[in-house]
């Protein structure tokens, strides 16, 4: 705080000039962020089958349709007369009896896009299914905001689309501690400290710079940060256990960061599906039930809204490999400490009334998902970053 | 095993862009390649797509567009061969005039159903030549762009490029790829009356290069390098080699392009798109991986392409020194005339900031190797 205040007098004192500019763009961001709630975004990569997952275990159709990848009644754990979930996700049974999970069905949006890739834009993005964004919806959160980089980050190699703004970008780590060491190097100090032409702000040039500063001293700032506290909680030892637990991380020492995104990849099941999505289910529940539980530890769960989506579902009718093909509309969970609405949403979807495709139609816009998290959890206009007006859900 | 190939294939291309033997052609065949955007598995319809792209990247941008429409990984990749007269599929219709023509909001709805009736029966044979199902076909008029006939897909894309909208777009493209990403309009004006007239590529390439705005300051060193651009021009500097196929492209992947495997149907975003915190570091430190065996640390990631089987055995982090043969010897030839000093506005073409100017003075006396090194390795090493 000493040091903050000292900067800030210095610069009314002597001018801009006088503060290193390496310091500039992280001091100058606001301090506070612009609520204590946070967002953990989980995508399940490659298009979850949600109908094998939220099981309508009283449906001829769903019999019918599927007749070698059907869920067996006895390979689900029942959450009501007619729906059961997948036995993999049995460690969740017991947050989903606390009335922590939220099961939202049949979401999805108009005109569908059936391209993982597109799909994914799509979800990122949160535009229609014909329009082409260069923006995500997190990254017009930041903007909004005024966030600093650090105020969302995907534990990721790469920074996907959701987390880029038109004027201020998400951060993407892996390892906070690989993130800080690649960038004290020496040489990026020269680097750094060397850069003092102001007028070059608009240029390539410098947002190269600008760029190039931001993530030093996000990295600087995350790992002295996320270090006051080392996380003693067992998490799966996988790609997806790892990405929670550096989340678990962050949010447990206190970082300002208010979206995460990670992601479980795998669930493109065109064939010999019931293994690989009963491994991959399992990977999945797992981890959500330490990572949630060490939340719980840490005081931390109240505060945290986590919501799982895939880029979209499958086709109802299985195909001949014992798999399914790209579909439409899907279940979304959330999980939370105070739901309002608390188990499932809503109705499963209709399996007789499919489009021409034989897909689901949806119900629920997932832009309404988003719209509820951005005006009631997180408490910003919606609207302004959304860029149009959706109805809210009331799951919180 | 086919996979296999195209990352073979792919990492060919990257050895191609290197030892270029005609620098022009290969330049607009990457052009190409991130405009008329495709991805396929199958390595018979990869390499005939990616030969037709580079055998056309100079051509006549009519017969180009027809040709890339018949083309079998085409025909796969945006579903014209599921588009039948009983069940139209549109996506191709609408790419062909949002991301190959026109660009968006220059037609109607209605005009992207006639074209996609108009497509119909287009499809290929097992070994990828292209053939017409009569059958499929919807051979009843339609009506497209206010003209009635019973067209097919070569109508369709006359009827297009009637449009001189057609020529702008393409003309803008270029212009941003070649010359500014902020557009000039009078210099669209002047690409746009010689490239409508007969569209043939080679003589707009010809104009621009030509052209004297092509040479004014203002677009000179602006631009940010395609991670690809940036690979190729330190080869240029330090001719060097990446040993390992799979290492080659786990340094596109790293710096966010992976040739042959486009992001999604409207390519790589360019421009500051390519740089975000961690490109901009991996960027900064490659010229010392590349050139000085310094290590690279990654930490591994599935994609949504890769069936992770194995959870446990994949590491989580890992260190890679990418195995590199570099050829000092031609750099020490090649440059053998030039002093430190005569070096820093021979490899960097932007402005530099001041700062960043005074600690190159300062380092004057550091050994030609390592002072090149650290040339590449300047944020303003980014521009070209």
């Amino acid at each position: 705080m000493k040091r903050r205040g000292f900067l800030k007098q210095s610069t009314f004192a002597s001018g801009m000039f006088f503060v290193p500019q390496f310091l500039k763009a992280f001091e100058n961001s606001s301090m506070k962020p612009f609520s204590n709630k946070k967002v953990v975004i989980i995508q399940l990569k490659g298009g979850n089958d949600g109908l094998n997952t939220v099981v309508p275990f009283n449906n001829d159709i769903y019999y019918q349709q599927r007749s070698n990848i059907a869920i067996k009644q006895n390979d689900l754990f029942k959450i009501s007369d007619e729906v059961g979930l997948h036995k993999s996700l049995q460690p969740l049974q017991d947050l989903y009896n606390k009335g922590f999970v939220s099961i939202i069905n049949n979401v999805g949006y108009p005109n569908p896009n059936l391209s993982h890739f597109r799909a994914t834009d799509i979800w990122q993005t949160a535009s229609d299914s014909n329009e082409y964004l260069q923006n995500g919806w997190v990254g017009r959160y930041l903007d909004y905001t005024k966030g600093n980089p650090y105020s969302a980050i995907e534990v990721d190699q790469s920074l996907s689309l959701m987390l880029k703004g038109k004027s201020q970008n998400g951060l993407a780590i892996t390892d906070p501690k690989m993130f800080y060491d690649s960038m004290s190097a020496p040489f990026f100090n020269n680097v750094v400290t060397n850069y003092n032409d102001a007028h070059l702000s608009e240029h390539n040039l410098g947002y190269l710079y600008n760029t190039m500063i931001d993530a030093k001293s996000s990295a600087k700032h995350i790992y002295e940060q996320s270090n006051t506290k080392s996380t003693f909680a067992e998490y799966p030892k996988n790609i997806f256990g790892k990405q929670l637990k550096t989340i678990s991380q962050f949010i447990n020492s206190g970082l300002e960061t208010q979206v995460y995104y990670a992601g479980l990849s795998g669930f493109d099941t065109h064939a010999n599906q019931p293994g690989t999505q009963e491994r991959l289910l399992k990977v999945y529940a797992e981890s959500m039930e330490v990572f949630i539980n060490d939340l719980q530890k840490n005081n931390a769960f109240e505060d945290v809204l986590i919501l799982t989506f895939s880029e979209f579902g499958r086709r109802v009718k299985q195909n001949e490999s014992k798999g399914t093909d790209h579909g439409t509309a899907n279940n979304v969970f959330v999980m939370g400490k105070n739901l309002k609405k608390q188990g499932l949403y809503n109705n499963l979807p209709n399996l007789g009334n499919l489009d021409r495709n034989g897909n689901l139609k949806y119900e629920i816009d997932f832009r309404e998902i988003y719209a509820t998290i951005l005006d009631k959890w997180l408490a910003v206009d919606d609207v302004a970053i959304l860029n149009k007006s959706f109805s809210k859900l009331d799951f919180v | 095993m086919s996979r296999k190939k195209v990352i073979e294939l792919s990492a060919a291309w990257f050895q191609r862009l290197n030892n270029p033997s005609e620098i022009l052609r290969e330049k607009m065949t990457l052009f190409w390649a991130n405009h008329f955007v495709c991805e396929n598995k199958n390595i018979l319809y990869v390499q005939s797509y990616h030969n037709m792209l580079r055998k056309n990247a100079l051509g006549n941008f009519r017969d180009f567009t027809k040709i890339v429409s018949k083309e079998p990984a085409m025909l796969a990749y945006l579903n014209n061969k599921q588009n039948k007269k009983k069940s139209p599929n549109e996506n191709f219709a609408r790419e062909l005039m949002e991301l190959f023509t026109l660009g968006q909001d220059q037609y109607t709805e209605h005009d992207i159903k006639e074209s996609a009736r108009s497509f119909t029966g287009y499809n290929h044979t097992y070994k990828g030549e292209f053939i017409f199902k009569e059958k499929q076909h919807d051979h009843n008029e339609k009506t497209f762009f206010g003209k009635s006939g019973n067209f097919n897909g070569d109508d369709i894309i006359d009827i297009i490029l009637q449009k001189e909208q057609c020529a702008r777009f393409i003309s803008e493209k270029i212009y941003t790829y070649f010359v500014n990403e902020n557009i000039n309009k009078k210099h669209i004006d002047e690409m746009v009356a010689v490239f409508y007239k007969d569209y043939n590529i080679e003589k707009l390439m010809r104009f621009v290069l030509l052209s004297k705005w092509f040479y004014e300051d203002e677009n000179i060193g602006t631009k940010i390098k395609s991670p690809i651009e940036f690979l190729v021009g330190i080869n240029t500097v330090v001719p060097y080699k990446i040993e390992k196929t799979r290492q080659i492209i786990l340094v596109q992947r790293l710096l966010g392009q992976i040739l042959m495997n486009p992001p999604n149907v409207v390519g790589w975003k360019t421009g500051r798109n390519w740089i975000d915190s961690n490109t901009i570091v991996t960027r900064l430190r490659l010229p010392s991986v590349l050139l000085n065996n310094a290590e690279i640390a990654y930490s591994e990631i599935g994609d949504e392409e890769t069936m992770i089987t194995d959870f446990d055995k994949r590491k989580l982090r890992k260190n890679a020194f990418v195995k590199v043969s570099t050829d000092w010897n031609s750099f020490e030839e090649n440059y053998k005339k030039n002093s430190n000093k005569e070096l820093v506005h021979q490899i960097i073409t932007s402005k530099i900031n001041t700062g960043t100017k005074e600690m190159l003075e300062r380092n004057q006396q550091l050994s030609k190797h390592d002072f090149v090194v650290q040339l590449m390795s300047l944020p303003e090493y980014q521009l070209c």
